[in-house]
């Protein structure tokens, strides 16, 4: 019975599908840089870049997400600065996910013994080498599983985007619904997109471990085997 | 544009409607959805292998799905079915319903901290299942699972503003009917951010608290 409907949606569907994608893609694109720099800068032991940063994460960790897109998308004409809603989505989006990303990045950073940033400094090599040959090999693999977890939760969080005016996954479901008096198939139908992406990730992330997990192994028996 | 909070002073009344009903939310959505997430946590430690899978697979879904769109189909599609509730209600079902999965996770994984032979001597002695799990342990559940147990909380609280998707005047959607009629956009949501941030707060020094309790009880507790 809902077969026609869901041919005649279809397109739209998949059309906000693929914005979903686009959006959840760009905004992990900017929040993951930002995050690290941001976990970076709280580790690096300078007062005032520390403190910027701790600012900056606990403001974006208190507010709800929404207000934050209100925010770049009602607020900044208020100043001249107008934004697309899919612009105004990815500033808000990345605002908030830099943020809860650089709490898992810096969770990482701050499971490496300490002694390691001294032994580093002691053999005279600079911060940047030290975070690039030292640090970050050994964090990434703590930082993989959490960031993922994240990552599924951005993905999740791209869909406040369709209270701004974004014609993403969310939006065409809620859209076609309210046109035809036919919530069930559109819903359950983008429920399920939803479940597909988050899926993919949780499969990725098991991979994920498992591979770090393996790499550990066979480098231990490298060392051990050098050793004897 | 000059930054004017002068405004505060005439729409505060509606700010502050906005902030009693995030406040109802979310203590209604507590209120409901940790009992639930009790017996989540318990049904996916049950028996029945069908409960258990099927536990777990709604667990998955409801978890998997955007908290959003879970709100919009009790909005749309409740109607449908021949439930129609005002926003307000249908607003606590729908966010009652994902959280109780949310805590269902918390609960699950302090009552795996409690052995199994706990179960079996409160058995031995004769307590039923109940007292031995009101008495035996879910206090000793109680400290593993409240931090985790606070800091969903606080994603309680701020989802709640997805509540001004569907229609329920909180505290975001009072901010936005205020601000589309009084162009200060800047103003007012800074003034809800306060508020937000106040409430987050008051739930975050609850979880400091509540850490040190629970690291004394830890503490005491005979090896």
């Amino acid at each position: 019975m809902n077969v026609a409907l869901l041919a005649e949606y279809g397109p739209a569907l998949l059309e906000g599908f693929v914005t979903t994608l686009l959006l959840s893609a760009i905004v992990l694109a900017i929040a993951t840089p930002v995050g690290a720099l941001l976990a970076l800068m709280r580790e690096s032991g300078q007062p005032i870049l520390a403190a910027a940063a701790t600012v900056y994460v606990s403001v974006f960790r208190l507010v709800p997400a929404l207000l934050v897109l209100f925010f770049t998308f009602y607020a900044m004409p208020q100043f001249g600065i107008r934004f697309s809603p899919m612009g105004a989505a990815v500033l808000g989006l990345s605002i908030i996910g830099s943020a809860y990303l650089s709490e898992d990045i810096r969770g990482g950073l701050s499971a490496i013994d300490a002694g390691q940033y001294r032994a580093a400094k002691a053999l005279g090599l600079g911060w940047g080498h030290t975070m690039r040959r030292i640090i970050l090999p050994q964090a990434i693999p703590i930082i993989l599983p959490p960031y993922i977890t994240r990552a599924i939760i951005i993905v999740k969080s791209t869909s406040l985007a369709s209270i701004v005016a974004v014609a993403d996954l969310t939006g065409q479901a809620v859209r076609a619904a309210s046109i035809t008096y036919q919530p069930f198939p559109f819903l359950i139908t983008a429920g399920l997109l939803y479940l597909a992406i988050s899926g993919l990730l949780a499969v990725f992330q098991a991979w994920a471990e498992h591979r770090v997990s393996h790499e550990r192994r066979v480098a231990l028996r490298t060392r051990q085997a050098g050793a004897t | 544009m000059k930054l004017d909070f002068s405004i505060l002073t005439v729409v505060w009344p509606a700010l502050l409607n906005g902030t009693l009903v995030t406040i109802a939310l979310t203590l209604s959505v507590l209120a409901i959805a940790t009992p639930l997430g009790i017996l989540v946590a318990l049904g996916r430690g049950a028996r029945s292998s069908a409960l258990r899978s099927g536990l777990a697979a709604a667990s998955w879904v409801f978890r998997g799905v955007p908290p959003l769109l879970i709100l919009f189909f009790a909005f749309f599609a409740l109607p449908v079915v021949g439930v129609k509730l005002p926003p307000l209600p249908s607003a606590i079902i729908a966010m009652s319903a994902y959280m109780a999965f949310y805590f269902g996770e918390v609960f699950r994984s302090g009552l795996l901290s409690v052995p199994a032979g706990q179960w079996r001597a409160a058995e031995a002695l004769g307590l039923s299942p109940v007292h031995t799990l009101l008495r035996i342990v879910l206090p000793q559940t109680l400290p593993a699972a409240l931090p985790p147990y606070i800091s969903h909380a606080t994603e309680v609280l701020k989802g709640t503003a997805l509540a001004a998707a569907v229609a329920v005047p909180e505290l975001t959607s009072a901010a936005k009917q205020v601000f589309v009629v009084t162009y200060r956009p800047f103003e007012i949501l800074i003034a809800a951010a306060a508020i937000y941030a106040v409430l987050d707060s008051a739930l975050l020094l609850l979880q400091w608290r509540g850490e040190r309790w629970a690291a004394r009880r830890r503490a005491v507790r005979p090896r």
